[in-house]
């Protein structure tokens, strides 16, 4: 058996020698069309193509952000934005693990709280922002309850199917020894629905930022929703492009801490690989 | 040590299931359960073992009646049903209140998984799915293991070879052992008695008392004789459960 495993590890080795690590590989893969449609857009600006006072040259939209960079002003609405993703995103989240544990796990709490719930989410959460600014102000408080009733449903559903689409056989394994509930829903139910948990997170996560820029959009002074205003206001097509390529680079940095914790706890599940 | 009265279990439409079971179990005896398809074998062990609730008569075991899932009972189930996100010596490990680190050594090496201790359920083959399976039913030291079809889905080699497992770990730990299955060597080769349910709802139809010592040989002449007899006492031309 041992010869058995022995043998790939000595061809991976070699082929790391010949080859580039393949990680790299794919970094290097799927930024060749980016470079391509920057470099084209660059080039169509300064022949002026592209009016600069509608859609600015990559060059001079970096050199905008540099110099939000060194006055420091980046850093003031990033971090104002981010904080109020990461309080709405837990804030939603927990809310969300609580009652959807609750109600996959038990089905008197699921018929009494699932249809409202439903019911719920059926209003578009946007129109929840003048009754949040009418209780709430314009402050973060509106803001943070917005981002957190957005993260809510896509985690709530998540866990509750994830819940409730757990084999029974599993659960039939804990109950021959005995199991307390607690013990059934923290030895079994919650690890099995971890993946479909962390599917809802991430999903979650999106919206999440979609609902930040909505809340930076309504009413707000910092982050770089109101940047976008600002741009628009002051007829800065830059800092509105810079504005949404910062919340590209934010969202794809995000995501990529939430995959990385995907594929950090789900390395047992047996996925097919792609080639 | 187990005795079952007068238990019946049928479902709402009365025709699956089992009624009527009365059976007596000695310690270390290996009972195996025979039937047609649908004749409620896997239904009893279901009963005996706590999961199934909604039955009449009594199952008392050293006198006790029971009516919930009892410590002295270990199962294993047709399938392995191991925690696909726990490795293997935490799935061997998982009924345990507390994980004594020599006892889960201990059964992973009766049941011969040292060195995949680490692995995960994804990367076990069937049969040593199923090893884990039974380490894990018997890392409680329950007094009375009931097997639902344990090997069923396993491919001749290995259901041999770990039906010699459950063999030697019987010898090694003596405990009490009902074995439904549908294949009539495997009862032959195992059990010092066997119970042929018969019927919709199943019920006792036979008893066949083998007085052979173990291990056997699987190809004995006796037994042989015995498989026609079981072939003939399960009515299999005539089955219309097939």
């Amino acid at each position: 058996m041992k010869e058995v495993i022995a043998i790939p590890k000595v061809n991976e080795g070699k082929e790391k020698h010949r080859r580039i690590n393949p990680s790299i590989q794919r970094v290097l893969l799927g930024s060749i069309v980016p470079i391509l449609l920057i470099l084209a857009w660059e080039y169509l600006s300064r022949i002026g193509v592209f009016p600069p006072h509608l859609l600015p040259a990559p060059s001079i939209i970096l050199q905008s952000l540099m110099t939000m960079t060194t006055d420091g002003s980046l850093w003031t609405h990033t971090s104002i934005t981010l904080y109020r993703l990461v309080l709405g995103f837990l804030f939603g989240t927990v809310a969300a693990l609580i009652i959807g544990a609750a109600v996959g796990y038990f089905s008197t709490v699921e018929s009494l709280l699932d249809p409202l719930i439903q019911a719920f989410r059926s209003i578009p959460s946007l129109a929840w922002v003048p009754l949040f600014i009418l209780w709430m102000g314009i402050g973060e408080p509106s803001k943070v309850v917005l981002i957190a009733v957005g993260v809510f449903f896509p985690v709530y559903l998540n866990i509750v199917s994830g819940i409730q689409g757990i084999d029974r056989k599993l659960i039939e394994v804990g109950k021959i020894y005995h199991f307390s509930s607690w013990q059934l829903i923290s030895k079994i139910i919650l690890p099995a629905a971890l993946p479909s948990f962390l599917v809802g997170l991430r999903s979650g996560l999106g919206l999440g930022w979609m609902f930040v820029v909505a809340a930076e959009l309504m009413g707000a002074s910092t982050g770089i929703g109101y940047l976008l205003v600002y741009g628009q206001n002051t007829y800065a097509p830059e800092l509105i492009i810079s504005s949404i390529v910062l919340f590209a680079i934010l969202g794809k940095i995000t995501d990529a801490i939430l995959k990385g914790l995907e594929t950090k706890t789900l390395h047992w599940q047996d996925t097919i690989v792609k080639k | 040590m187990l005795s079952i009265e007068r238990v019946s279990r049928t479902f709402s439409n009365g025709t699956t299931g089992f009624k009527n079971i009365d059976l007596k179990v000695e310690q270390g005896e290996v009972i195996g359960i025979l039937g047609t398809s649908g004749c409620g074998k896997s239904t009893l062990l279901r009963v005996l073992s706590g999961l199934d609730k909604q039955y009449d008569g009594q199952v008392v075991i050293d006198g006790e009646t029971v009516h919930d899932v009892h410590k002295k009972i270990g199962m294993i189930f047709q399938e392995p049903r191991l925690m696909p996100w726990l490795k293997v010596y935490d799935n061997i490990g998982f009924g345990l209140q507390k994980k004594v680190q020599s006892k889960i050594a201990q059964y992973i090496k009766a049941v011969g998984l040292v060195g995949f201790e680490n692995h995960y359920p994804k990367d076990l083959s069937g049969g040593m799915a199923q090893r884990v399976a039974i380490a894990r039913a018997l890392v409680t030291s329950p007094e009375i293991l009931l097997l639902d079809e344990p090997f069923s889905a396993l491919d001749a080699f290995t259901k041999m070879q770990l039906q010699d497992l459950l063999l030697n770990l019987w010898q090694t730990y003596q405990s009490t052992i009902l074995l439904v299955t549908h294949d009539i060597d495997e009862a032959l080769y195992l059990a010092d008695r066997i119970i042929i349910l018969r019927g919709q709802p199943g019920e006792l139809y036979q008893e066949i008392k083998i007085d052979k010592s173990k291990p056997r040989s699987r190809g004995d002449k006796d037994l042989a004789v015995l498989k026609d007899e079981i072939l003939q006492l399960l009515d299999l031309s005539h089955s219309k459960a097939i």
